[in-house]
């Protein structure tokens, strides 16, 4: 199912903090979306309105083509997987799996059949009969998964599944939970904080901070094409440098340099795995090597400017110890240019 | 983790368990055997410790008395009233209280205040509520168009009186358990309930009382417990009396008036290994009812 | 909208209900301030027309109110103390020392508890007629210098804190009678006085039990003091309403102050007990 939300706004009620602010978007049949943020951006609010647990203040809320605005979570058919499961602790997993075909009123042969198949669907099936309790993290989950899909569910949303999970499990679950996605084509929702969960999975990722969509693209435009500073910034670790343009434009053969200017670029930003080192003080930048970090194969050096400004730089050889002064530069096609509102400038490569 | 034990520590614990159990000896432990024993004495003389030997004789004319087995009777009636009434109602304050904010410790503070008052103090006032020509309960009736009702001394109403009152008195309590129970409960599971589409009953009977079972449980048993013993409620309702024409003697006036105003120790005993018994086959039944029915997270 | 309808359905009904909890205790209260004309008027008069304090001055001249006041402090505060030194030496000994019989010893305690008091009272009065004390404070306060359930209570509080400060104490020369005092104690203040307001409520309103030991007026606690009262204010229930009203307000002030407490209280010994 399609879902849309047009100019939406959610204010909770007693104080006037504005939680999300005049969001619209789509999101199309049988993908699965992301919505990516720090905590506090709106993610949660963002998925509960869509289930219809929660109302908009404003603004109208589409599945396909119906206006589900003032329709609450039953009417909506959506199903929903928590952050902490809430698997009902008193039913065994069956019984929790055949839970919402209970509520919808369907009888008792067909709502076991449907478990079962869904049981498989999760590989659960040799835990049917034992409580919530006795199941490992990533075994609940699964039967979360279940029981969201048991009445074949409009939309699939997840509330940060992943979270409670350790960080082996949880490479695991987030294939399994594309590969459930894949096999049923239920449209899902999936909210996360992490980039890595989010880049991994998902066809579309929604990018959110303080109730605004930053950006709503494909994972890999994310990352190669930010729409603005903040997405840079929130993807990719070590963290994106940035440099005034100023700093930076002595660097810059003429031309560049005012095509840049009269595109009011203030902000020049250059991701750790971009840069290259040249011979002795004729790149872009330079500086004292401050730190060299190895771990494993990850190299980490950390660049101390003229300026004081820290640059992190990976995937170079070292041939040089901490203390040498070093100069590095990169190729156009690796910056990114915002104006002074951190908004993605784009230039076209001259020559 | 705690040291080993050794004849030291023994000796070290020693004293500070000696208070506690001087008292609980004297006070808790030797009365019930002493009182197992009194029931099986036959003519025992308090003053002088003679016994003409141990035998049933107390318990055979316990069974054989009349007034025994309606004093079992109306706490059967009484407990089996109260209980249930109680939880349901109390039940239903907690689930409306928890459904608030504003104003709710004061509701709570307002429902609790029975339980703080001495049950004696407040059956002196119920008296005066329920007094048949003045009393403020008949009055309101009456705006109802329903006669006057003899509450207290009308054989028929003296229990329901004594009920009414009780179940009021219990509210606080019960309401206090069962809102800790429901806060308990986390918000998650109502709202995965309603996304697998169940409606307001459906949540309540799914999600609420399953989850309250626990404390629903507890409830229980100390009510039925506690109703058992019932005596101030009926010797101060009443003004010392087990309601009009013995209408509502209960299993504990029954003891105290063989014991306080007969000195028939023996048949007082008995009747108190009686209630020890009933209260402890239905501690047992729930005991086994909870193992069946009652979920533990 | 319908939450908003939803909540006022919410008040009304929670508001019947208060106003049926508070209604009694009003009634005492108008009751006692109103002439016996007004307290016998129908229809009734809700508000007190004439504020007469009266009733209080009759009663106390009739029963020694003054003296059963006394009497229920003193058996309060002593039974109190009691119990609380009884409690606390005893359930640091359980929740700290391991010594020999101690699994024994804590479940015939707990034996104790599914014991219906009432069956206790024919030996304890036998008991305290031997030692000669019906009719004394000592009937009154002994047999309650010590309860079960308070060592439960302070038991359990005692078990929740770190057997790390027990070791650190140690290694600070500090001996178990002072850690339990000035340790111990102290980061259990709120379980101790939960426990004490409890025993205070059930002290104060203790009735069956005072009924049996005291035959004298001088020796009556408050609630036996106010249940023979009714014999001599008979249908004068102006006077009773007073009588009741001095019985009852002090609790609930009491309740007022550590409510907190009380609330805490119930809610902890009844999920975990």
């Amino acid at each position: 199912m399609k879902v849309r939300f047009e100019n939406v706004s959610m204010k909770y009620d007693g104080n006037d903090r504005t939680i999300l602010d005049d969001m619209s978007f789509d999101i199309q049949d049988h993908s699965l979306v992301s919505i990516l943020g720090p905590s506090g951006c709106g993610k949660s609010t963002t998925l509960m309105l869509i289930s219809g647990l929660l109302m908009p203040t404003d603004g109208k809320i589409f599945f396909g083509d119906t206006d589900v605005t003032k329709k609450d979570a039953n009417a909506r058919k959506v199903g929903m997987v928590f952050q902490n499961y809430a698997l009902y602790p008193h039913l065994s997993v069956i019984d929790n799996i055949m839970f919402p075909l209970k509520m919808a009123g369907v009888n008792k042969k067909k709502r076991k059949e449907r478990a079962l198949e869904l049981a498989e669907l999760v590989q659960i099936s040799e835990h049917l009969n034992k409580k919530p309790g006795q199941l490992s993290g990533g075994q609940q989950q699964r039967v979360a998964i279940a029981r969201a899909l048991s009445k074949e569910p409009s939309i699939l949303l997840m509330d940060e599944p992943l979270s409670n999970l350790d960080a082996k499990l949880r490479k695991g679950m987030r294939e399994e939970i594309r590969r459930i996605q894949k096999e049923t084509g239920v449209t899902t929702v999936f909210v996360t904080h992490d980039q890595e969960e989010a880049l991994s999975i998902s066809d579309k990722v929604m990018v959110l901070n303080e109730g605004l969509i930053q950006q709503h693209s494909g994972p890999q435009a994310l990352y190669d094409r930010p729409d603005n500073i903040f997405v840079a910034q929130f993807l990719g670790s070590p963290e994106i440098s940035t440099f005034d343009f100023d700093d930076l434009k002595a660097g810059f053969d003429s031309s560049l340099r005012d095509r840049l200017q009269s595109k009011d670029v203030k902000l020049i930003g250059i991701r750790p795995e971009s840069f290259t080192q040249v011979d002795g003080e004729s790149g872009l930048i330079t500086g004292v090597v401050d730190r060299i970090e190895i771990v494993g194969k990850e190299r980490t050096v950390r660049l101390k400017l003229d300026n004081e400004q820290i640059v992190d730089i990976t995937d170079v050889d070292i041939n040089f110890t901490e203390g040498d002064k070093v100069s590095f530069t990169t190729n156009f096609d690796a910056m990114h240019f915002f104006d002074g509102y951190g908004n993605r400038v784009v230039i076209k490569d001259a020559e | 983790m705690q040291n080993r034990k050794t004849w030291k520590t023994t000796f070290q614990a020693f004293w500070y368990i000696l208070p506690l159990f001087i008292i609980i000896g004297v006070f808790n432990i030797y009365p019930i055997i002493k009182s197992f024993a009194m029931a099986f004495y036959n003519d025992y003389n308090i003053f002088t410790g003679e016994t003409s030997g141990y035998g049933l004789t107390s318990f055979e004319t316990l069974f054989s008395d009349q007034e025994f087995a309606e004093s079992l009777m109306n706490t059967f009636v009484y407990v089996l009233f109260v209980t249930p009434l109680s939880i349901v109602i109390s039940l239903a304050i907690s689930i409306l209280l928890n459904n608030v904010n504003f104003l709710k410790p004061l509701f709570q503070s307002i429902y609790f205040l029975p339980f703080v008052t001495s049950t004696v103090a407040i059956s002196i006032v119920w008296r005066w509520l329920y007094h048949s020509n003045y009393g403020l309960i008949n009055y309101l009736l009456g705006i109802f168009g329903i006669d006057s009702i003899n509450w207290l001394t009308n054989p028929d109403w003296a229990m329901p009186a004594a009920i009414i009152m009780a179940i009021w008195k219990s509210l606080g309590f019960n309401i206090l358990l069962f809102l800790v129970g429901l806060n308990n409960i986390s918000k998650t599971y109502y709202d995965a309930a309603r996304i697998d589409g169940a409606n307001a009953w459906q949540r309540f009977t799914n999600v609420t009382v399953p989850l309250l079972g626990p404390t629903i449980f507890l409830v229980s048993i100390l009510s039925i417990i506690n109703n058992f013993k019932v005596f101030d409620e009926i010797y101060a309702l009443f003004n010392g009396q087990p309601g009009p024409s013995n209408s509502t003697i209960t299993v504990v006036y029954y003891l105290y008036k063989k014991f306080y105003t007969e000195f028939d120790y023996g048949v007082a005993s008995a009747s108190g290994i009686v209630l020890f018994l009933i209260i402890f086959v239905i501690t047992l039944i729930q005991l086994w009812m909870n193992k069946r029915f009652v979920h533990y997270r | 909208m319908a939450s908003v309808s939803k909540k006022i359905i919410i008040y009304v009904l929670l508001g019947i209900g208060a106003l049926t909890m508070i209604i009694p205790f009003y009634w005492m209260i108008a009751t006692s301030l109103k002439t016996a004309g007004e307290a016998t008027a129908m229809p009734p008069i809700w508000w007190p027309v004439s504020m007469v304090f009266s009733n209080y001055v009759e009663a106390f001249q009739v029963a020694p109110f003054v003296r059963y006041l006394v009497n229920s402090v003193i058996v309060t505060a002593l039974s109190t103390l009691g119990e609380v030194l009884t409690a606390i030496l005893a359930a640091f000994a359980f929740a700290r020392l391991n010594f020999y019989g101690k699994d024994v010893l804590f479940a015939l305690l707990l034996a104790t508890m599914m014991v219906p008091g009432e069956l206790l009272i024919i030996p304890n009065f036998v008991t305290l007629a031997n030692l000669d004390w019906i009719n004394t404070y000592m009937a009154l306060i002994v047999p309650w210098l010590a309860s079960v359930l308070s060592v439960f209570i302070v038991k359990q509080r005692f078990e929740s804190i770190s057997d790390n400060l027990y070791y650190a104490a140690k290694i600070d020369g500090c001996s178990d009678f002072r850690f339990l005092w000035q340790v111990l104690v102290p980061l259990s203040r709120s379980s101790i006085i939960t426990m004490v307001v409890l025993k205070v409520i059930g002290s104060w309103n203790a009735f069956l039990w005072p009924l049996l030991v005291t035959n004298d007026t001088e020796m009556r606690t408050l609630p036996v003091g106010l249940q023979a009262f009714t014999t001599e204010a008979g249908t004068r229930f102006e006077l009773l309403m007073a009588a009741s009203t001095f019985v009852i307000v002090p609790m609930i002030v009491f309740y007022m102050i550590f409510q907190k407490y009380i609330i805490k209280g119930i809610a902890n010994t009844g999920t975990k007990g």
